[in-house]
This record gives structure tokens, C-alpha cells and sequence, in this order.
């Protein structure tokens, strides 16, 4: 009977060992999925969006008396790339400092166009339509700009600046 | 070509075809909403003020009423502008949906008129108009009265009202 005990007591701590086991196994599993998964959104980044070809656009709004932004659109050469419509209470948060990314681009190293048309309401509540055309550079290294809403006291208005990051 | 460099392209191909997958399908529901559906977010510009996104309407119960061919057609719109007012202090907002047509002009009115243009890739469009639809706070479409706007006002309004009322007694007991 003692023995029966013995080899049962046995047996069940060789099954916890295994259950041990295989839970360790199970979260190496998980671990080489979340590493795998990891280094799958790296290389999606990578080849969507390389140094050599990234381009990031944010707007942001200075003051904001003079314009009140309701729509902005952004082409690069010619060709439109990125619209966006504001609500009020993007609105608010621009006005509260907020920088809004505007979105990432892919440009090959070279010059290049970019347009920047916001179209708004002035102070006096007509309609109003800012626009800026610069040409860019972009080098092997990523381009980070931000084109800045600023107010024009002296016209009473506003303007659009091109700032590089 | 390597493994690797096949592997990368296989892997490119799929995140990519994943996107148009994503947009068609969202056209699509948006275009087959039936009562109990989610409905698709959206913004669009608005002809008398800021532009409109349905998520930030979340935590409200919507109104929103696709017109059908509209040219500064106001008067007819005036009795479910005042359904809206009336309801606001229950927590109900009202948004017209015009789409341009010709040289039509949008009605003046005084809730927020959004103007449909497919130039703006954030909104779409509900064909089966004119329609009124009640999206409750959840952004789950409840109720969809489709046809004309002036034969479906009363009905429209004893929806609203049950609706209404429905949703604070569902309120309260939580």
C-alpha cells in the first residue's frame, strides 16, 4: 500500500513537472511571437518609410485672432498627398499649442514643390485662403517640417510659415 | 531573388493589399446600414461653420438627416431643425447632409449643414436618400426612416420621442 503511494506521488509530481515545462514552453512561444511580430513592424517601417525617403509634415496655429482653419490640404509636385477637415475642437486643442502631424510622405532625395493651402475663416468671419509654396531638399537624412499658422498684426491676417525641425 | 527579399515582398504585398481591403469594406457597410449596425466615421466640412466627425458625437444622440435634392430648401427642413432644438437639452444633436448639385445652393440653416464632396477622402456617402437616421450614444445606428423628408416628419418625431425617452429610462437604470 505504501508503495502504491510512493509511485503515486511519484507519478503526479513527474506530471507537474511536465505541466512546468510545458508552460515554460508556452512562454518562450509567446515571447518568439512578440519579438517576431516586433521586428515585423520594424521592417514594415523600414520599407514603407525609409531615412532616405521620409518626409514628415505638422501644421500647428500661433494665436489664431486673425484664422480659424477649416480645411488644409498638402500636395508635394503637383500632385495632392494629404488633405485634412478640422473640427471645433481640433480647433481649440491647435489653439491650446496642439501639434497636429499632418503625415508621412515618401520623397526621393531631391528638390521638390510643396503647397500648403488652409482655408478658413478670418476674424470678421469671411472666408480666407493661406497659402505657401516652397521648395524643399530632402537629403538621404528624413525631412521634419512644420508649417506654422502665424497671426500678421500689422495687416490684421494671418500667414503661413515653413519651418524645418 | 533570395528568401528573404521574397519573403519581404510576399509580406509588402499583404500589408498593402490590407489597406484597399480595409477602405472598400468601409464603403461598403456605410452603403448596406441597417438598424443595430455601427455606423462608419466620418468628416465632412460644414456650410456655415466647422466641419463635423461623428466619433466626437459620441456620448449624444444624432440626428442626422441625408437630404435629397436640395436647393436652399430651407422651409422644408425647418420642422426637423426645431425636432433637434427642442431635444438638445436631452442630450440630442441634429446635422443636415446636403450634396451640391448643379448650382444649388445649401439651406441656411442654423444646426450644422455638411456638405458631401468625395473630394474629402474622411467621408461617405448614404445612397438611399433623403433618409433620417438616429445614431445613439454609442454610435450604433437605432432607427432608419428612409423616403420623403415631409411625408416622414410625423412619424420621424414620435420616433424621436420614444427614442428619446427610451434612452433616459435606459440611463437611469444603470
Amino acid at each position: 500500500m505504501r508503495l502504491l503511494v510512493l509511485v503515486g506521488v511519484f507519478m503526479a509530481s513527474l506530471v507537474h513537472a511536465e505541466d512546468a515545462a510545458i508552460r515554460e514552453d508556452v512562454m518562450s512561444v509567446k515571447n518568439a511571437v512578440l519579438d517576431l511580430n516586433r521586428d515585423l513592424y520594424e521592417l514594415e517601417r523600414q520599407l514603407l518609410s525609409p531615412a532616405t525617403t521620409r518626409a514628415a509634415f505638422h501644421i500647428t496655429l500661433n494665436h489664431g485672432e486673425y484664422f480659424e482653419p477649416l480645411s488644409v490640404e498638402l500636395s508635394v509636385d503637383g500632385q495632392a498627398e494629404i488633405q485634412h477637415l478640422y473640427t471645433e475642437r481640433q480647433v481649440k486643442a491647435l489653439r491650446m499649442g496642439a501639434v497636429q502631424p499632418l503625415g508621412d510622405l515618401n520623397l526621393a532625395p531631391g528638390k521638390h514643390d510643396v503647397t500648403l493651402i488652409v482655408r478658413g475663416v478670418d476674424h470678421l468671419g469671411q472666408g480666407r485662403e493661406l497659402s505657401i509654396t516652397e521648395s524643399v531638399t530632402k537629403t538621404s537624412k528624413p525631412l521634419i517640417t512644420e508649417f506654422l499658422i502665424v497671426d500678421y498684426e500689422e495687416l490684421q491676417s494671418a500667414r503661413v510659415e515653413l519651418k524645418y525641425w | 531573388m533570395g528568401i528573404v527579399s521574397r519573403w519581404m515582398a510576399v509580406m509588402l504585398v499583404l500589408f498593402l493589399s490590407s489597406f484597399s481591403v480595409i477602405a472598400s469594406a468601409g464603403d461598403e457597410r456605410a452603403a448596406a446600414l441597417k438598424p443595430g449596425d455601427m455606423v462608419p466615421d466620418f468628416t465632412m466640412p460644414a456650410t456655415n461653420g466647422f466641419g463635423q466627425r461623428l466619433a466626437e458625437a459620441r456620448g449624444s444622440f444624432l440626428m442626422l438627416i441625408w437630404l435629397g435634392r436640395c436647393d436652399e430648401c430651407s422651409e422644408r427642413l425647418v420642422r426637423y431643425q426645431l425636432l433637434a432644438e427642442s431635444m438638445a437639452l436631452e442630450g440630442m444633436k441634429g446635422w443636415f447632409v446636403w450634396t451640391p448639385r448643379g448650382d444649388d445652393r445649401p439651406p441656411k440653416m442654423r444646426l450644422p449643414v455638411l456638405e458631401y464632396d468625395q473630394k474629402w477622402r474622411q467621408s461617405w456617402l448614404f445612397e438611399d436618400r433623403p433618409a433620417v437616421m438616429l445614431i445613439n450614444a454609442d454610435g450604433r445606428l437605432d432607427h432608419l426612416i428612409t423616403g420623403d423628408l415631409k411625408d416622414n416628419y410625423k412619424e420621424t418625431e414620435q420616433v424621436v420621442m420614444r427614442w428619446i425617452s427610451q434612452g433616459r429610462d435606459y440611463q437611469l437604470s444603470e
